[in-house]
């Protein structure tokens, strides 16, 4: 396979899963403008790997490079500054004439924001991606008694902070 | 089954994870007990906030095209055409020699344009494209492109306003698939011309702009040069000249997108 060739198969396999790569992402690393630059750079080291042999299907392994190109870039981040600086998730839903519904996705945006990096990536990977644990245990490179009990805190914490989120609006 | 055993069990049963014989047992066991009921909705409850489409984000709509670009630069195709190399294939050691030569034509075809009244209008039209297509392929030499780079055109028109006696429509076109990636000043003889740029996925598009002048007229109809499609028009006094290694039929969509910009500003 010439390098031609292998952009071409690069782009008819990868490149449709470029939306799979960004929601990912943007969920790990919660702005803009790096979740951009992580996607690149995901894509950049899939091209550099792609053809091997591969035991995982495509989905999984490309969600695996953008989750490890973000997890060091997070890590870097946090040397850099001591304090997380979470920047505040924008709402850039599409337009929604039901402003209740419009405050109700706002919520969940910043619920799901505020919960610990990995129980963050394994609810975006297993309720977003809908991948199964075994792909979520390949992509984290963790256990799958590990993928469980971490979704099972993660969908308490989020339920727990969702339910508050809605009782202050109805005071 | 106990209420313990069932929440060890509860995360892999909601996500389709056990076999059919265990799933069984906490379907029964949800169907007698409130309290892990509440467990179970709370967690769907969760899912389905998750899943609502507004909540997960969706890429940029120009991610696409820039990583396409990048990937572009990772593979060196053998060259197809001597002049339509992406800017990136140009061995460093040839640099300065294409540059030079690049100066030196349009040093030449300056020195002819403006000054040959006397010229027909067919080797007059020629001079032009000639030195349109030398502009453009300077351009697409190692950052030649823009002089100012940005991607919003309240930005870059302004930039022009101060530097150019008139000035250039500059329109937004990336909906379009069109993306404003900047402008530039570049020459038409010893003239002063605007150079709006736009990438279409792998292409670049060079939109030059210049007051409209007798002894300076684009081909209005769509020509091939140096495998260079090139296209010119008129607006509002102004001359305006397309010019990309993009297909015909994109620059076409392009010129067509520009003229009905025009008309919706106006």
């Amino acid at each position: 396979m010439n390098e031609k060739e292998k952009l071409t198969r690069f782009e008819g396999e990868m490149l449709p899963l470029m939306n799979d790569a960004y929601n990912l992402a943007r969920w790990l690393v919660q702005n803009e403008a790096d979740a951009r630059d992580m996607v690149q750079e995901a894509f950049l080291r899939a091209f550099k790997f792609f053809g091997g042999v591969r035991g995982e299907t495509g989905r999984a392994w490309l969600l695996r490079i953008v989750r490890n190109v973000c997890y060091d870039h997070l890590r870097k981040r946090k040397v850099h500054s001591s304090e997380a600086e979470l920047e505040n998730i924008p709402d850039d839903s599409s337009p929604e004439t039901d402003l209740e519904l419009k405050s109700d996705i706002a919520a969940v945006r910043a619920a799901l924001a505020s919960l610990p990096e990995d129980f963050r990536t394994v609810l975006v990977l297993r309720e977003m991606e809908e991948l199964s644990y075994r792909e979520i245990s390949e992509i984290t490179q963790v256990p799958i008694g590990t993928v469980m009990s971490r979704l099972a805190r993660g969908r308490q914490q989020l339920a727990e902070s969702l339910k508050q989120m809605r009782e202050k609006d109805l005071v | 089954m106990t209420c313990a055993e069932l929440h060890e069990q509860l995360d892999p049963f909601f996500d389709n994870e056990l076999g059919l014989a265990e799933a069984q047992k906490i379907q029964q066991h949800l169907e007698q007990c409130p309290a892990c009921e509440a467990e179970y909705a709370a967690r769907l409850a969760v899912r389905q906030a998750l899943q609502k489409p507004e909540v997960q984000f969706t890429p940029p709509s120009d991610l696409l095209d820039q990583i396409q670009a990048e990937l572009l630069k990772q593979v060196r195709p053998a060259p197809q055409r001597k002049w339509s190399l992406p800017r990136f294939e140009f061995p460093p050691w040839l640099l300065p020699s294409l540059a030079g030569a690049a100066a030196g034509l349009v040093l030449w075809l300056g020195s002819n344009l403006f000054l040959t009244g006397n010229r027909s209008s067919n080797s007059l039209l020629a001079t032009v494209t000639a030195q349109l297509v030398s502009d453009h392929m300077r351009s697409l030499l190692p950052d030649h492109l823009t002089d100012v780079v940005s991607t919003d055109q309240h930005t870059v028109k302004p930039w022009f306003a101060g530097k150019l006696s008139f000035s250039p429509p500059v329109y937004d076109l990336a909906d379009h698939g069109f993306k404003l990636i900047g402008g530039r000043l570049d020459y038409l003889g010893n003239q002063e011309i605007a150079a709006v740029v736009f990438q279409h996925g792998r292409h670049f598009i060079n939109l030059f702009v210049w007051p409209k002048n007798e002894s300076a007229y684009p081909p209005s109809t769509l020509v091939q040069k140096e495998g260079f499609n090139i296209i010119g028009w008129e607006a509002n006094g102004l001359t305006m000249c397309a010019i990309t290694d993009a297909a015909p039929d994109t620059l076409k969509i392009f010129v067509e997108l520009q003229k009905q910009s025009r008309m919706s500003a106006e």
